[in-house]
């Protein structure tokens, strides 16, 4: 009966419309309420569940990601991409998946990866002849790839939602195949439809150019180096490595490309701290919903279950896929990853699903919710950067949905593109 | 009115900023906290112990204050399709379902706050010299600003209403 209240109230609670974090505490509430339990567990579970020590990188890798964005780093990696790819069929198109892949690297969040990069290739991709949907749908699918990009916040989430227990590192070295795969696969769809819509290309600067963009772009490649070899290497912490990314940011944004000046630092700091009260209030929510559901023996009630519908490691998979696709259509990313997580990953680990390839599937599916309607904040985002109805920009986004749910089938079925560089590295 | 515009009254909207500067210190403050038990680690060779809870109530300020200003901003994630599709009779019940939950649950962290900060103030924090209570006052300082700007939320959207019947 408790496990009745805590869902039917929090299934309510967010199609009346009440914020995810608001409903996940009032849901807790009241199955607490209803067990007998005194109320103050939720707020007691709810600071608990926000003062996990590995969280603390996650409010610093979104500041960092936050100065990147306006301190310059994200037009020298455009500037560097359209050297290397904007002479192939569908041009800024290209530029705009390869700039998404490089600053994912520095941003680690598709929202800044679309608003930066979407920010800057949209309009110059409407200027140049590009249909508006075409410009949109391409920069918005393109910013999934941040999401597998170390350092992504939503793989560190995934590892303290799954109880600290998985490396962030391994996370971090799991999602690089499949951001590789997704963009060689955004890359071939950009080109299909450049193609049957005659796109224009950009000409090709020479091989120095591209070596002079290089440099001017690597301050911020380098960073991607820094935090992934240094927490690789055991060097220093995920927390550590995102003090260092923030020290660094400032330094690469007022020294080196003199971009950052006092009021867009304090632009940064505004635009931090609302996307980190945000996350976070839903992280600290989320715990007291996620305490009930152990008190409730609800995760080891759920293996039972869905292991009982059949004992095919696939068919489950599959199964497992589509049900947080659906979840995923009204969840964005950051409570869905905080919900589900203790739901699903020891169904997956009863399943022998190794947990960082399950948060490499759980990161991916969420991804593409986030381009879903009904819910869908890059959605939003890509299309009001684009100036375009979201009806319109979907009308052609197909080819882009067909290519992310390959890519996710893939990961889901070949567990070594997500194991294989973790295993080398190893 | 649309879900997405923001109440404009002068004196929340001042302390709505004045929570955007504490949570941008407390933010700042992190990374300073953080970027010194780097530093200490590795140049010192002595990693201190405060480093942590501090960084940990500093990221807690951030949150429930970064929280309380995306209560008026109508910032946070959700699922809005059926308030923002439903008719205007529907929509007020909703903003009033909405707006009335918010306000409780920041009233339930105000209070509980209170009262935890209350109850362990008298202990010592592990590893850093500060009251065991500190680490509640964020929440229930939080949970009044959300409780305040809900109230002033829902008030906007019915004079808003009310306006726009009598034109």
């Amino acid at each position: 009966m408790g496990a009745t209240i805590l869902f039917t109230t929090l299934a309510v609670l967010l199609l009346l419309g009440i914020p995810v974090g608001f409903a996940l505490v009032s849901a807790s509430l009241a199955t607490l309420l209803y067990l007998g339990l005194p109320p103050i567990v939720v707020v007691q579970q709810t600071t608990a569940g926000a003062s996990a020590a590995s969280l603390v990188a996650i409010p610093l890798f979104i500041f960092a990601g936050e100065l990147m964005m306006r301190g310059g780093i994200s037009e020298r990696l455009i500037s560097f991409a359209s050297s290397l790819v904007g002479h192939l069929r569908g041009g800024l198109g290209q530029v705009s998946v390869l700039s998404s892949l490089l600053f994912g690297g520095v941003s680690g969040s598709a929202i800044a990866d679309v608003s930066a990069i979407g920010g800057t290739m949209i309009p110059q991709m409407v200027k140049r002849g590009f249909d508006r949907d075409f410009a949109v749908n391409v920069s918005m699918t393109a910013a999934l790839v941040a999401l597998l990009v170390p350092p992504s916040h939503n793989l560190i989430l995934y590892s303290a939602s799954a109880g600290g227990s998985i490396s962030i590192a391994q996370l971090f070295a799991a999602g690089i195949v499949p951001a590789l795969l997704m963009t060689a696969a955004l890359l071939f769809v950009t080109w299909f439809i450049a193609r049957r819509r005659g796109y224009a290309v950009e000409v090709f600067p020479g091989w120095l150019e591209v070596l002079k963009r290089m440099v001017a772009a690597a301050p911020g490649l380098l960073l991607v180096a820094l935090i992934f070899f240094g927490i690789r290497a055991g060097i220093f912490t995920a927390v550590e490595s995102a003090s260092i990314a923030v020290a660094y940011a400032v330094l690469v944004t007022t020294l080196v490309y003199r971009k950052l000046t006092w009021d867009s630092f304090l632009e940064t700091c505004v635009g931090a701290v609302r996307t980190t009260g945000l996350i976070l209030f839903v992280i600290g929510a989320a715990a007291s919903f996620g305490w009930l559901l152990a008190y409730l023996e609800i995760p080891a009630a759920a293996v039972q279950a869905l292991t009982g519908i059949s004992d095919n490691k696939n068919v489950m998979l599959g199964l497992m896929v589509l049900v947080l696709l659906t979840i995923g259509i009204f969840l964005d990313l950051a409570p869905l990853i905080i919900i589900c997580t203790p739901i699903f990953l020891p169904v997956a680990k009863a399943l022998g699903v190794d947990p960082v390839h399950f948060g490499i599937i759980l990161i991916l599916k969420g991804g593409i919710g986030l381009i879903t309607p009904p819910v869908g904040s890059v959605l939003f985002v890509g299309t009001a950067i684009g100036n375009i109805r979201v009806s319109d920009a979907l009308k052609t986004i197909w080819p882009f949905y067909l290519a992310a749910i390959t890519v996710l089938f893939m990961v889901v079925y070949i567990p070594q593109l997500s194991l294989w560089l973790p295993s080398l590295l190893k | 009115m649309t879900p997405n515009e923001q109440p404009n009254n002068v004196l929340l909207t001042r302390v709505s900023n004045v929570a955007l500067i504490i949570a941008g210190v407390a933010l700042v403050g992190v990374a300073f906290v953080e970027g010194w038990q780097v530093f200490a680690r590795y140049v010192l060779n002595d990693s201190p112990s405060w480093t942590e809870p501090v960084a940990l109530l500093l990221m807690s300020t951030t949150m429930m204050c970064g929280a309380a200003v995306g209560v008026r901003s109508h910032r946070h994630f959700g699922f809005f399709v059926l308030v923002e599709t439903a008719k205007p009779g529907l929509r007020n019940v909703l903003v009033l379902i909405v707006q009335t939950i918010i306000a409780l649950v920041g009233l339930l962290f105000f209070i509980a706050g209170f009262s935890l900060v209350a109850e362990s103030w008298d202990f010592r924090m592990a590893g850093a010299p500060l009251p065991q209570g500190i680490v509640y006052v964020p929440i229930c300082f939080g949970g009044a600003l959300i409780t305040l700007f809900s109230i002033e939320r829902l008030l906007w959207a019915r004079s808003t209403q009310k306006n726009q019947t009598e034109s």
